[in-house]
């Protein structure tokens, strides 16, 4: 199956359509890749309890200590995981046949589907402007409904506020999970992005999808442009063509120091491009963090 | 600031354009909603005040690039006094005249030369592009020029190479020259530029001004005086001639030197001292005091420390032109000769003794030669290289021995003189002395005896009168010599001997040699056939004999040949005439390592030059030694006379638009529309910098 490239994913109709196609991609991905069959391998202990299957006791286990331990596999790990989507209007920018928030929005829908599909978890956190919308995760498949048809209906409004939504999903968050934060960090509050870091300190894993156009990474403007702010009412008129050697040294200064904070925080971080083929992202993914695991 | 064409500067507006384009061409920017403003702000906040400086530069750059353009094409040329005045009838083809003769030295602050490389730079430089030039440098020799061309650099190197000569210039023959080169050229205007001090020695006023052939008649160019002088007068005393010449009457090796000096300027020299050098060291001194246009003449004596060619100098201090308040001479000292007299045939009776006569010559008052008087006997006993000349008279051949010797002081330098007698026997002199004498000695012929008159006696017929020997004798000591009555004479082989260095320098009527010269080694014998006493002759009571025998010993001394004044000029030539035996392959200059030029002439001599320095002059032969003794060379006192012509008269000859020249009323026009231009590519190139680095 061949990648699916933003013009295809952009042809389809409505998140669902989006999400199902980019998780068959991953599929069919995975069953290439050499790192699939992971779900069976032995993840930790659990004393035993009446009910649990008497084949996964570790006799091993016995002998030292004369308690019955059951062995618990990966596929059994019931996993957390929140999916935080950016909706702010700075999401709706695009250059190419996708904005910022459906990319977002295909690639949180992707995942639930995956997520789901393993019987974990699943919940969704939507940032609009300085407001929420939270669906708890579950693993119910219906649950899935839930959340794509909660990411159909997200337009993109209002200013980006990162640190009110990491406030907000370390109150809704008092177990550990998974985090997957989706936006274009474009916060220009300072500290902003470190206040997302920190729910690695509350035991939270933590992954970022670095959403930016092309357009925002290349600077392709030549003529006197007036630039007008999607999030509020700032406007630039300038030469574009003057300006451009400079705005790409801010730019690329900010994406290097994100990619660094990321890093010391030991946070996934993956740079997504509108134009990127979506089911290769999540499969770069998805490879990184099973090689993490290992 | 003039223009060729002003209307070119109605396209001075176009600088207009860059502030129009800024304030009417603002096009609407197009809206770009975009989430990444936050960097487009920081950006433009860190590069606002760069790109404003950069605006301005390019707004700058590109007026001044639209100004430059049309300006340059108006043609705009500076205007200076002093220049080439533009030609009414457009571009002219020019021809340079530079002045290079001996007055162009003149010096005060700088020298008038100087002066005139560089109005000739200025000149070339204030030309058009389009107009052609060529150069005619004026000196002493001219050559015609090349066609004008456009090869300005070339000029430029051919100008700075430019020096003053030391002789004169004709004007008008380098004017004549000059317009004939411009004849060729197709540009209807033709110009001359005159770059002289125009003193009266380099124009002649009474000859036509220069004309330019066109066609079939013959047009007047316009011709442009630089007067490197400014109008000044040229003060300049100098030497107008030098005459040295030994005073034997005044002592030993005294020399007595004439000279002349003159002054050429409107004002009194005060007193001038005159120094009189010899042989590099001030010998005597003088004073003179020398009024407007005046002339004096003095006369000083001194010693020369030795004898021989001596070289002197006449000094005046130095004024403008340095170079004509010295003029060298050279002046034969005589030396004292020590002469051996062998009385072959001595007598009590003095005047019939073989020497009396002969002694008595040598002696005489004011001559340079010491005789010494020995017979035969005691003379063979003498060290003879202490002598000059040994003078053989009537001797018996000598033994092998003092034959030996003989032969090894002639050979060494010595000069050898042997006159005939009742002694001399032809077989034995032969035996011992064969090979010395300048032919082997045959018999004794007579004539005639003494006071008989049938039988007639021989005389000179044929006589080498160019030789030194006989330079003195014109007129009537000529006939005095040729009067000389010989009754006998010693008949001597006929013909040279193959390779043999022998002149017959005077014959008898008869044929038969009467006076012979040979070079044997180093030295000269000179072989009288007849006797010097009354025996065979009455040569010895004739006045000539005096002059002669002195001149003999003088000259087998080596101090006769070169007594001769020779004196070259510069830009002339000089013939020198050195001894049949000799040969003079270089002649050189006062600068080290000046070589003259040397063209051999069919009859021996050697002519040399022209000249080109003053000061002393040296003929070498081919192993580097002296050929002949040194001779000066001076200058032209004519090129001394600094007297300038008058700008009436100037005006007069070349018209009254080129005397303006001289006078500064001309103006130079310095074209900057070339500058211009290469301004405005400097300023495309900074632009198109400017702007790829955005």
């Amino acid at each position: 199956m061949a990648p699916l490239d933003a013009a295809t994913i952009a042809k389809l109709a409505g998140v669902k359509l989006r999400a199902r196609a980019v998780m068959e991609g991953v599929l069919s991905g995975l069953h290439k890749s050499p790192h699939q069959g992971q779900s069976v391998e032995f993840a930790e202990h659990k004393e035993y309890a009446p009910g649990d299957e008497l084949r996964h006791l570790d006799w091993k286990a016995y002998g030292k200590f004369d308690r019955f331990y059951v062995k618990r596999f990966e596929h059994e790990t019931d996993l957390r995981a929140v999916l935080m989507v950016d909706a702010s209007a700075s999401m709706g920018y695009r250059s190419g046949p996708l904005s910022k928030l459906e990319v977002a929005t295909s690639l949180a829908g992707a995942l639930s589907y995956l997520l789901v599909r393993q019987q974990d978890a699943a919940g969704l956190s939507v940032l609009v402007g300085d407001t929420f919308r939270d669906l708890p995760p579950r693993a119910a498949a219906g649950h899935l409904m839930s959340l794509l048809g909660a990411l159909e209906q997200l337009q993109p409004a209002g200013g980006t506020h990162l640190r009110a939504a990491a406030d907000h999903l370390a109150e809704r968050l008092p177990r550990r999970a998974l985090v997957v934060v989706l936006s274009d960090l474009f916060d220009e509050a300072p500290d902003a992005l470190k206040r997302i870091l920190q729910l690695r300190a509350r035991k939270h894993d933590l992954a970022v999808f670095h959403i930016l156009d092309p357009a925002e990474l290349e600077f392709p403007f030549d003529d006197p442009t007036l630039f007008l702010s999607m999030e509020d009412e700032r406007r630039l008129e300038v030469n574009a063509r003057e300006i451009r050697s400079s705005y790409l040294e801010e730019l690329g200064a900010f994406l290097e120091e994100t990619r660094e904070l990321c890093a010391e925080s030991d946070v996934d971080y993956q740079l997504v491009r509108t134009d990127q083929p979506l089911d290769a992202v999540l499969l770069e993914f998805l490879a990184r963090r099973q090689g993490r695991r290992r | 600031m003039s223009f060729a064409h002003p209307w070119m500067l109605l396209g001075t507006s176009l600088a207009l354009l860059p502030l129009l384009v800024h304030l009417f061409d603002r096009r609407r920017p197009r809206p770009q909603p975009f989430a990444a403003i936050a960097f487009v702000l920081r950006s433009h906040r860190r590069t606002t005040s760069r790109l404003r400086l950069r605006r301005l530069l390019l707004y700058t750059l590109r007026t001044l690039l639209l100004l430059a353009v049309p300006v340059a094409l108006a043609r705009p040329h500076l205007v200076r006094p002093g220049g080439l005045p533009a030609h009414a009838a457009g571009p002219a083809a020019t021809a340079l005249v530079v002045d290079r003769s001996l007055a162009m030295r003149f010096r005060d602050e700088e020298s008038l030369f100087e002066r005139a490389r560089a109005a000739a730079r200025e000149a070339l430089a204030s030309l058009l592009p389009e107009e052609p030039v060529t150069l005619v440098p004026c000196g002493p020799e001219v050559e015609p020029p090349p066609p004008p061309g456009f090869d300005r650099s070339r000029l430029r190197q051919a100008i700075d190479a430019l020096e003053p000569s030391y002789g004169g210039a004709d004007l008008n023959l380098c004017l004549g020259l000059a317009a004939r080169s411009l004849e060729e050229n197709p540009l209807p205007g033709k110009r001359l530029v005159v770059v002289s001090a125009f003193t009266a020695a380099s124009l002649r006023l009474e000859a036509p001004p220069p004309r330019i052939r066109a066609g079939d008649k013959l047009v007047t160019p316009e011709v442009v005086l630089r007067d490197v002088a400014a109008g000044r007068a040229l003060p300049n005393h100098f030497l107008l001639e030098v005459k040295a010449e030994p005073a034997p009457q005044a002592g030993p090796r005294m020399v007595q030197v004439t000279f002349t000096a003159r002054n050429a300027s409107a004002a009194e020299t005060g007193e001038l001292p005159a120094t009189l050098e010899l042989g590099g060291r001030a010998v005597a001194k003088s004073f003179l005091s020398l009024g407007p246009g005046a002339t004096a003449q003095k006369t000083l004596l001194a010693r020369a420390e030795a004898g021989g060619a001596v070289a002197g100098a006449v000094v005046l201090p130095a004024d403008g032109l340095a170079e004509d308040d010295r003029r060298d001479f050279v002046v034969q000292v005589p030396r004292e000769l020590r002469v051996l007299v062998v009385d072959g045939a001595p007598s009590a009776v003095r005047y019939r003794d073989e020497a009396f006569f002969f002694e008595a010559a040598l002696a005489a008052p004011g001559s340079p030669v010491r005789p010494t008087l020995r017979d035969p006997e005691a003379a063979w006993r003498e060290h003879f290289p202490e002598y000059d000349v040994l003078a053989l008279l009537n001797v018996p051949a000598p033994t092998a021995e003092v034959a030996g010797r003989l032969r090894a002081y002639v050979e060494g330098g010595g000069g050898l003189l042997v006159s005939m007698g009742d002694q001399v026997e032809p077989e034995a002199w032969n035996q011992r002395l064969g090979g010395l004498l300048p032919r082997q000695l045959r018999l004794v012929k007579s004539a005639g005896a003494t006071g008989e008159t049938a039988v007639r006696p021989a005389r000179l017929g044929d006589v080498a009168w160019d030789h030194p020997l006989f330079q003195p004798f014109t007129g009537k000591a000529r006939e005095g010599l040729l009067a000389a009555r010989f009754f006998r004479y010693m008949l001597v082989e006929g013909g040279p001997r193959s390779g043999d260095a022998t002149e017959v320098l005077a014959a008898f009527d008869d044929g038969a040699p009467a006076l012979l010269l040979a070079r044997r080694g180093k030295g000269r014998v000179v072989l009288l056939t007849s006797t010097v006493d009354r025996d065979w002759s009455d040569f010895a009571i004739r006045t000539s004999f005096l002059p002669l025998m002195q001149r003999a010993a003088a000259y087998l001394a080596g101090g006769l040949d070169e007594r001769e004044r020779m004196e070259g000029r510069i830009g002339q030539t000089l013939v020198l005439r050195p001894e049949p035996l000799l040969r003079v392959v270089e002649v050189r200059g006062p600068s080290s390592g000046a070589r003259v030029p040397l063209h051999p002439e069919p009859d021996g001599s050697v002519r040399v030059g022209p000249f080109h320095e003053p000061g002393i002059y040296r003929p070498l032969d081919a192993g580097g030694a002296a050929a002949m003794a040194p001779f000066a060379v001076v200058l032209d006192p004519a090129q001394s006379d600094l007297t300038r012509v008058k700008a009436e008269a100037l005006a007069a000859y070349f018209g009254e638009e080129a005397v303006r020249g001289p006078a500064g009323g001309a103006e130079a026009s310095v074209p900057v529309w070339t500058w211009l231009l290469v301004a405005a590519a400097v300023l495309f190139f900074l632009e198109g910098t400017l702007l790829r680095t955005a």
